[in-house]
Parts: C-alpha cells; structure tokens; sequence
C-alpha cells in the first residue's frame, strides 16, 4: 500500500518536473524565465512557498498521528 | 505563559525577520556599461545601467577610477531613472588597464561598478584631466547589499540558510539525548532523539529544496556537483538511514541501543559532509573553499541583524516542532502501556 503510493507519487513529480529538466538545455523556459524575471526576485517567493507547504505538510501528518491515536484510545 | 514565552518569541523572530527580509530595498548600483573598451586619449560616450536607482537630471556625477586617479565626466545626460550617459575625455598614460566606474547619484551614495571598462593602453600615470579624489556620496536608508548574479534573490539568505540551522541544532539535541539513552538506556530519550531526527529532516529536506531553487536562478542548474549540496544530501540519506534502521529493530531496549550508536556516527558524519569537506574543496557556497564562514566578504553587515533573528526565530520554530513531537511520542508510550496492561 506504502509502495503503491510512494510510485504515485514519483509519477506526479516526473510529470510536474521532468518537462522543465527537459527543456532546460535549450531556449529558456517559462520557468527559468519567471526565475530570473525582475531581479529574481520571483526566487525568493519560491523559497518561502516551499517553506510554508513543507510547514503545512508538516501539520497534516501530525494531524494523522493524532488522529489514529484518537481511534486507537476509543478501542 | 510560563512555557509559552519562547515559543511566542520564535514565532515573533520569524515574523519580523520574514518581513524585513522581504521589505528591505536592495542597494542601488551600476550595473552594466557600455561599451567596456576606452581607447585613452580620445573622448567617449558610457551609457550606463543603474539598479534601483533614481538618476534625475543634474543630480549625477560620474567618474572612471584608475590606479587611484579619478577622471571625472564633463557632463552626464540623464536618460531615466536607471539610464544615463557620460561624456568623458579618457587621458592618454593611464596606469592600469582596468578602470572603475563610480557614480554618485542623489539618495543612492557613491556607487562603483569595478572592472567596468578597459583601457588598451598602459601608461605612468594620467597626464590631464584627472584628480586624486572625488566627493562621498551619501546613500538614504537601510539597504541589503546589490551582488551580481543574485539581486533580489539575496533574501533567500534569511529563509534558506536558517533552514539549515534548525537541522543542526535538532540533531545536537538528538546527539545528546542519544548519549543519554547510552547512558541510562531509557526508552523516552530514545524517542526524543527519534522525534529530533524526523523534524531535523523535514528542515533538511525544506534546506534541499529551498537551495535547489536558488541555485537554478543563480549558478544556473537545479544541482551543482557542489562539496556542500552533495555533502547535504548525503547528510540527509545517512539520517534518513537512522529512521530506517531504528524502524527495523522490534525489541525497543535493543532498538534504543543501536539507534543512539547509530546517531553518534551520523552526527560526526554530517559534521565532517556539511562544516569540514566544503571548506576543504571549492565551493559555490559562500565561506568555503578555505574561508571561515560569515568572513567580512561574504556577508554584509546590513544583512546581518535580519539574517541573525531569522536563525534563531527558526531555530525556536524547530523546537517548538520538537516540543510537540515529543510529547506525541509520550502519549504514545502512555497508549502502548495501557494496552499491554
């Protein structure tokens, strides 16, 4: 089941990153483009981004221990 | 409250630290001249590119530096705020064949492209038009540092190198708590240590990817056979490893052993992969490549009281991660107890 996910997983991020690796040889593209536009300042609300949603992921998988804690105690 | 207050005062740190970090103007600054090549002896136009700047007509002084003579433009057309053209006689014997461009603009200061033109002919010294100063410039506000290549991006400093930070100072308290359980073998330091490992690892991997991004828009690729990514990542794989192993193990007094032996090593490993083989080899990374870290180069002093309150506001986020973990952790024994009983 762990596996299962785990390769649905890999999936989506080839899918979602291996375009823009692809392209990135060539002409540049749109990603790049936005990377670098006004000062690359496009970057750093990126960074941020990431850090929040690694934040946030972070709070929804204490959410599911918790969660199971609580079925487990009501057994 | 009592428990409270730093909790409240990391949250406070990152908030102002995030916001100056991206509020702060970026320094203006020559950016681009064209052409670079002054045949001395002749008389030049320089179009000039500022960055954040705000040339306006008659407020714009420009000079070329050379071997410590200043040669001064005769007029300067402002084109808009961040263009302007020089007209400038280059004199023949100039000493270096490099010059600097200086322009000294109102409420940007004196600012100085280096290496910015390049003079064919080397001479002793300029034989008219030059002077041996030229007047400061005064520059309004506080401003984080223009560096080419990074602009804008200069901010990730005070999110992405923190995110590091955190990961260090949680794997110090799992070292330590997995000396302790060496010591006393008690379950609950080893699943503190445990709990310090897995949220140190979410830093990490906010740390990779954080750097990745900034590493595109800088040196140019998602990943860079750098000492100090691959140091990193390998750092990353070898606690990854930590969870792994002290997963694979079912007895939990033999569990806690191995784990805490296990993490001595890996800390010692992430020490020498992330602090000591970076400095050894050449680094893209700031500070490496045989420099103590955070020299006078490499960081700012302007960047400096946000960057050092947006360490510690993470540095106490972690750990107020690690609070709760750990006291999850807790309840779980508490659960595993009760149902055994």
């Amino acid at each position: 089941m762990k596996m299962r996910a785990f390769a649905k997983h890999l999936i989506l991020m080839t899918l979602l990153f291996g375009p823009a690796s692809a392209m990135a040889q060539g002409e540049p593209d749109w990603l790049v483009d936005k990377l670098y536009g006004s000062g690359k300042i496009n970057t750093v609300i990126a960074v941020v981004s990431v850090i929040l949603l690694g934040l946030f992921f972070w709070l929804y998988r204490q959410d599911r221990r918790i969660a199971r804690m609580e079925k487990h105690g009501k057994e | 409250m009592k428990q409270w207050w730093w909790k409240l005062l990391a949250a406070t740190l990152v908030l102002a630290a995030s916001i100056a970090a991206l509020r702060v103007p970026i320094a203006s600054a020559i950016v681009h001249a064209e052409p670079s090549t002054l045949r001395p002896g002749e008389r030049h136009e320089v179009l000039f590119t500022g960055y954040n700047t705000r040339f306006a007509p008659g407020e714009v002084e420009a000079y070329l530096e050379n071997g410590g003579q200043f040669v001064p433009a005769g007029r300067v057309d402002v084109i808009d705020s961040t263009h302007a053209r020089m007209h400038v006689f280059v004199p023949a014997g100039l000493r270096e064949d490099m010059s600097d461009l200086i322009v000294i603009a109102a409420g940007s200061g004196s600012m100085r492209f280096t290496d910015a033109i390049h003079n064919p002919v080397k001479g002793s010294g300029a034989e008219e038009n030059a002077q041996s100063t030229v007047p400061r410039g005064k520059r309004d506000g506080y401003a984080f540092p223009t560096r080419s290549l990074l602009y804008e991006s200069i901010r990730n400093l005070n999110f992405h190198v923190p995110m590091w930070f955190t990961m260090m100072m949680l794997q110090t308290v799992a070292l330590v708590l997995s000396i302790r359980v060496l010591r006393s073998g008690a379950e609950l330091h080893d699943r503190g240590a445990a709990a310090a490992v897995q949220v140190s690892l979410l830093f990490a991997v906010l740390g990779l990817v954080t750097g990745s991004i900034w590493a595109r828009a800088t040196w140019g690729g998602w990943w860079t056979s750098d000492a100090k990514l691959n140091g990193a990542a390998v750092t990353t794989l070898i606690y990854l490893a930590y969870l792994v192993l002290r997963g694979s193990v079912a007895d939990h007094a033999k569990r806690a052993r191995l784990a805490a032996i296990y993490n001595v090593f890996a800390y010692v490993l992430m020490l020498l992969f992330i602090m000591a083989l970076p400095r050894l080899n050449d680094s893209l990374h700031p500070g490496n490549g045989g420099n103590p870290a955070f020299s006078q180069y490499d960081l700012d002093d302007s960047l400096r009281p946000v960057f050092y309150a947006a360490v510690l506001g993470w540095m106490g986020i972690g750990a107020w991660l690690l609070d709760l973990r750990y006291r999850l952790a807790r309840i779980e024994i508490r659960h595993e107890d009760a149902r055994i009983r």
